[in-house]
């Protein structure tokens, strides 16, 4: 009996030696390779608008009042984990000169970033998308305005994470030379899903495009809440007028992925205005109480060649003119390509968009 | 493979020919047991910052084993066994490099990033095992064996979630995706043939039971070079505790 135990309790042994040898292996950790500005704080009176830091494309823009804009500001932010910036947190940095980049280095010190940080000025709510930048990580298409900063925004972003092929081609929001008057026009097309997006059920891919920015953080655990709708707007806005053509098409899907045989698909173009400072989302773009006007195109079947529209905005009733007002305009292949329903290939080309003071 | 399975075939003629040449100098033995450990990286990778839970899976051994007796102290066994090798294991990562691949009708996706959060993962395979070892008898109750392993896999598992974290897309430059929780299945990424070493010790309870421990070292990455899910390489590391009964 004492052999029985003897080896019972050698069998226990060679078990613990095992344990220890596996959990013995945690390493130190290994520094950290990320190099984020996560916030980017700057004093709110001084601000027309919520800060977005475009992590994709490596931006900071800034909605600055004028008085900031000429006297310079000092930002403090905040990064990854052990990471450090040039310009530091709290060091003052001015737009008079030429481009303001903040490069910041990781823990690990293998990783470099360097941000732009762009100051918005909407101008003129004139948009003829003359100018496309590449995203050069993923290959995709995004419109910039005369002066190099960013307004617009698309599912794109959202898309990159889904692998498709790396080809501005590829992805659903792009620029096009069919424009009106034969200039560059955005094209937004509507693709089926791919096998990853399938995977959590998304059979299909509306392109999309809206004035407002893409917040990837949550593009996975929520996609309608990473579109962030709308830009600072100052005054009354009377009509919303641009060029559109539209091809819907051959097929329309529900969210399944089954045919609905005799619908066709529609496009979908609207602006809203709407009380900021914080923008609306895909989950309330249309239903939300701050919402002041909207002026939405009512007819987005087929439309073969270039159509001009020009619609007043409907203000709501009661709903006042406030001075911290932000305002989208939202572009879709298909109309309910927020729920995943629409036709694969539907087509919207437009180009010209410009809301018009009152 | 046909060289292997050549080699094995004039084993077991060597060991049928033994039996009928000489009773004594062959034993025969059935086995039961289970396996405890897991299919792990040897050493965890910085990436792996804590290992949450292990729990080993219901992992049954069953098999038979001959033993050709060259002398008292020195023999060859050659054994047929099937068994599961399994286990759950929650882990915390950090920054882990993968490549998730995804073919559907003849198209195929990809997603590269870094993934930082939790990862849980399930693993339950099943093997026919064919152990060749060198066993030694010092006289007593003790026996012990040493040797090697292969095994093809007849069944498969691999799949998990990761979740409550985030993935960098491409590398840990790109913009953070926060994962509330995504599941993955790799199982048809497993390969079918792995080899290893392995030994252990026996003590004899009564004049035809014993009780058994053998570590089982496999030497093959479970997954194949090709295979970028997981940024490192994984090996079945498995005790197996059971009886032994002789039945001649």
């Amino acid at each position: 009996m004492r052999m029985r135990a003897g080896a019972i309790v050698k069998i226990h042994l060679f078990i613990v030696g095992i344990c220890l040898v596996l959990s013995s292996c945690i390493k130190d950790p290994p520094l950290n390779p990320e190099a984020d500005i996560e916030t980017f704080i700057v004093d709110e009176s001084l601000l027309s608008g919520p800060t977005f830091i475009d992590q994709a494309n490596r931006r900071i823009l800034l909605y600055l009042k004028p008085r900031a804009f000429r006297k310079g500001i000092k930002p403090e932010i905040t990064m990854s984990r052990g990471a450090r910036s040039m310009p530091a947190s709290g060091d003052s940095i001015s737009f008079n000169g030429g481009p303001v980049l903040y490069t910041v280095t990781s823990e690990s010190g293998q990783n470099q970033k360097v941000y732009d940080v762009q100051v918005v000025n909407v101008g003129n709510w004139t948009f003829n998308f003359e100018h496309w930048e590449l995203n050069q990580a993923d290959q995709y298409e995004f419109p910039v305005e005369d002066d190099g900063t960013i307004l617009w925004s698309s599912g794109n972003p959202g898309v990159a994470i889904s692998g498709i092929p790396k080809n501005p081609q590829a992805y659903p929001t792009h620029s096009t030379n069919g424009g009106y008057a034969a200039t560059i026009a955005a094209e937004l097309n509507t693709l089926k899903g791919t096998p990853l997006t399938e995977l959590v059920g998304i059979k299909l891919i509306a392109g999309s495009m809206f004035l407002g920015t893409f917040n990837s953080n949550v593009a996975f655990i929520d996609p309608l809440a990473a579109t962030e709708f709308g830009q600072p707007y100052v005054g009354t806005p009377g009509r919303f007028t641009g060029y559109y053509r539209y091809t819907p098409g051959a097929s329309f899907q529900d969210e399944d992925g089954n045919i609905i045989s005799g619908r066709q698909d529609e496009c979908s173009l609207y602006a809203v205005l709407f009380h900021g400072p914080d923008r609306l989302t895909g989950h309330n773009v249309l239903t939300s109480d701050k919402i002041i006007a909207t002026a939405e195109l009512s007819n987005g079947t087929a439309q073969s060649d270039f159509r001009r529209f020009d619609i007043p905005f409907t203000f709501k009733q009661g709903a006042k003119i406030s001075n911290d007002m932000m305002l989208a305009i939202v572009a879709s292949s298909s109309a309910e390509g927020d729920h995943y329903r629409g036709a694969v290939g539907s087509r919207l080309v437009v180009d010209s968009l410009r809301v018009v003071p009152k | 493979m046909r060289k292997i399975l050549t080699m094995l075939m004039v084993l077991f003629v060597i060991a049928a020919h033994a039996q009928q040449e000489s009773l004594v100098r062959f034993e025969q033995y059935v086995q039961a047991g289970f396996n405890f450990g897991a299919l792990t990286p040897v050493s965890l990778p910085n990436n792996i910052r804590r290992i949450d839970s292990w729990v080993p899976k219901f992992c049954p051994s069953i098999g038979y084993e001959g033993v050709y007796r060259f002398n008292e102290r020195w023999g060859v066994g050659l054994a047929m066994k099937f068994e599961y090798k399994g286990m759950v294991v929650k882990d915390s990562v950090a920054y882990l490099h993968t490549i998730i691949t995804v073919n559907e009708d003849g198209q195929t996706t990809e997603f590269e990033g870094d993934f930082t959060g939790t990862n849980e993962t399930h693993a339950y395979n099943g093997y026919l095992t064919v152990p060749v070892n060198a066993v030694y008898d010092p006289g007593g109750n003790w026996r012990f064996k040493l040797g090697f392993y292969m095994a093809f896999l007849v069944d498969s598992k691999f799949e998990g979630t990761v979740s409550d974290g985030y993935i960098r897309n491409g590398d840990s430059l790109g913009e953070k995706i926060m994962i509330s929780e995504a599941t993955f299945d790799f199982k048809n990424e497993l390969r079918t043939f792995d080899v290893g070493l392995q030994g252990g010790a026996g003590y004899r309870l009564s004049k035809k039971l014993s009780v058994e421990g053998n570590l089982n070292w496999g030497l093959r990455p479970a997954f194949p070079s090709s295979f970028e899910g997981i940024g490192f390489n994984m090996y079945n590391i498995f005790l197996t505790l059971g009886v032994a009964y002789q039945i001649r």
